[in-house]
């Protein structure tokens, strides 16, 4: 039972609700935990969503930082309300999105990571470099009269929380599924099936950009400030992929234990190694590292057991079937 | 004044620093398929090497670099051996993110051993400078240009004349070809591998008397080196030393002449980046990037 897909949907969800019913249980340190657990079961969801299409995002925080911009832009210029940002970002995300999977065409692995994080950094420099916009390095107060309470946030983060692992269930359920799971494999393949990969890769990217804009969003009420170097953190990047990684990736509870995991883990770090710059970043580097060579299928690999190691490596390509012919 | 002259004579000097500073990136790629994210972090921990030994010890960054690179080469063959090996067939997810978390796991430490505050080496040359009528060149950069081509030259030498150097080609060619005529390839895996680590700390040794070093330096260095490595062709050494002259060249001409052109500059790499990815994936020479 412990195998059946029905059953890791059903823990997911049901551990998204529970995050939702904890919103209304009145502890304040409690509940900035649960939000930012929300914001980042979001933004794992949607890379986990880009890499079951073969996609390895290195640069997540573009669509989060265009996102808080978003709301926050939108916010101070039209004083527009959470759900209208929200819904705001989530059409510029995906918009976005959809432009990154147009313009990367059909780029691959490395080359695809690379254009990613030239992306986020590249925008990080136009925020910078426009501050008659952003703000500038002196950086965005979103006004204050238009912030709701702390806890329309916890909740609202909740529930896009939910939303995000409905939308990756649905997905699961779906044909773009298998289609995703094709090209991981072997695009050209993929298309020899019928699949046509690059709108398969627009759908996937432009769903994964909504999400990870949206959950910047939120993160932008929730903060209330914003400046290049915030929004297009590094940081959000890293632990976009760590929280799949560690949790299972290509599952869809896997980005929500993973975020569980590492929320728990920063605390837990912070509070007994005290806020010693660098500590709880250089765990996540050892837990990426960790992972990948000891434990590829995550937590949720080791609840469902099975086989939890690398496949023995396979027999050596013949010569003709190589694809490494580069010349240097 | 006339700019173009210092124009050249700058982006010349850059652009030999840049060619040392991703030729070891596309060795390592080249031989091994597997591009490491952490490459910017050698840099960075050659700069610190070369900053540590200046102040516990007073000695030259110069005179400490080639015992640093030695050190280098040999943290990086064990480092293949350790982490990287094992994921050499792996899916490109893996590989991806796991020179990418050893990259995280060596910026925290130095954040942790040398703090976030920016260090610099100052030898007496680092800020000398004289002039050629118009031309005012550093001798800090001319100093650096000097090492990077002597090395950039040794390793072609090594390339082309050697053993090791003839069997890091045939494996680069002709992956199967190359494992038929008895090559050992994990052997030449870390070779290179360790090569590339190298190559990468004497650029760190080099910059840490031209700049700030920081524990996140390493960063900017790898985007800006991915940038060239495609501008130049992925898999080809040639096209990556084209690459860097191009990439220096447009960054100094962007800082040169457009209104707020040192902040602009910066975004050259991503910029070129995109656009070559978008109209010639292919960059310069190289390969195919249809997998």
């Amino acid at each position: 039972m412990l195998r059946s897909p029905y059953f890791m949907v059903g823990l997911g969800l049901l551990s998204a609700l529970a995050l939702v019913a904890s919103t209304f249980w009145n502890a304040p340190q409690l509940n900035d935990w649960l939000f930012r657990i929300s914001t980042l079961i979001i933004l794992a969801t949607s890379w986990n969503l880009m890499a079951n299409a073969g996609l390895v995002s290195l640069g997540h925080s573009a669509f989060w930082g265009v996102g808080s911009y978003t709301a926050v832009l939108a916010a101070n210029a039209f004083g527009g309300s959470v759900l209208l940002t929200f819904t705001l970002a989530l059409v510029v995300g995906g918009v976005m999105g959809a432009l990154l999977a147009l313009v990367t065409g059909s780029l691959k692995g490395i080359f695809f990571a690379i254009v990613t994080l030239a992306l986020s950094e590249g925008l990080r420099i136009c925020a910078l470099m426009v501050p008659e916009v952003t703000g500038g390095a002196v950086g965005l107060f979103l006004k204050q009269e238009l912030r709701p309470s702390q806890h329309t946030l916890y909740l609202f983060g909740a529930l896009a929380a939910v939303g995000s692992v409905v939308v990756a269930a649905v997905i699961a359920g779906s044909k773009l599924q298998f289609a995703s799971r094709a090209m991981r494999d072997n695009e050209a393949a993929a298309q020899m099936l019928g699949i046509a990969p690059r709108r398969q890769r627009l759908i996937v990217v432009a769903i994964s950009g909504a999400m990870a804009s949206a959950a910047g969003a939120i993160n932008a009420w929730y903060g209330g400030y914003l400046d290049p170097e915030v929004a297009f953190t590094l940081h959000n990047t890293i632990l976009s992929q760590i929280a799949p990684i560690l949790g299972g990736i290509h599952t869809i509870a896997g980005p929500v234990v993973g975020a569980v995991a590492i929320i728990a883990l920063s605390e837990g770090t912070r509070i007994w190694l005290g806020t010693m710059e660098g500590v709880s970043q250089l765990t996540f580097g050892l837990i990426l590292v960790v992972c990948i060579l000891f434990l590829p299928k995550g937590l949720v690999g080791l609840v469902q057991g099975g086989p939890n190691r690398r496949k023995p490596t396979p027999a050596p390509r013949l010569p003709l079937a190589s694809t490494q012919g580069a010349k240097p | 004044m006339d700019l173009i002259p210092q124009l050249i004579v700058d982006a010349l000097l850059l652009g030999g620093i840049y060619t040392l500073m991703v030729i070891g990136l596309a060795l390592s790629f080249g031989v091994t398929r597997v591009i490491n994210f952490a490459h910017g972090e050698a840099v960075m921990l050659g700069a610190y090497g070369a900053f540590t030994v200046f102040v516990a010890f007073g000695v030259d960054p110069l005179i400490a670099m080639p015992v640093l690179m030695v050190a280098g080469c040999v943290l990086g063959m064990v480092l293949f051996k350790v982490a990287i090996a094992p994921v050499l067939k792996a899916p490109h997810v893996n590989q991806i993110l796991l020179t990418f978390g050893i990259g995280l796991v060596l910026q925290n430490l130095a954040l942790v051993i040398w703090s976030p505050d920016g260090r610099s080496v100052v030898p007496s040359y680092a800020y000398s400078s004289f002039e050629f009528g118009d031309v005012v060149v550093s001798g800090g950069r001319l100093i650096g240009f000097g090492i990077a081509a002597v090395l950039v030259l040794a390793l072609f030498f090594w390339l082309k004349r050697t053993e090791f150097g003839r069997a890091t080609r045939a494996l680069a060619e002709q992956h199967d070809a190359a494992v038929l005529m008895g090559i050992n390839v994990n052997q030449m895996y870390a070779l290179a591998f360790g090569l590339s680590v190298a190559l990468g700390v004497a650029t760190g040794v080099i910059l840490s008397f031209l700049g700030a070093i920081t524990p996140f330096m390493g960063f900017h260095i790898l985007v800006k080196g991915f940038a060239i490595i495609v501008l130049g062709g992925l898999g080809s050494i040639v096209g990556a030393v084209l690459g860097a002259f191009l990439l220096a060249f447009a960054e100094t001409a962007v800082s040169y002449y457009v209104p707020n052109g040192t902040g602009w500059a910066e975004a050259v790499a991503f910029l070129t980046l995109f656009l070559v990815l978008v109209l010639r994936p292919r960059g310069i020479i190289g390969q195919a990037v249809a997998d």
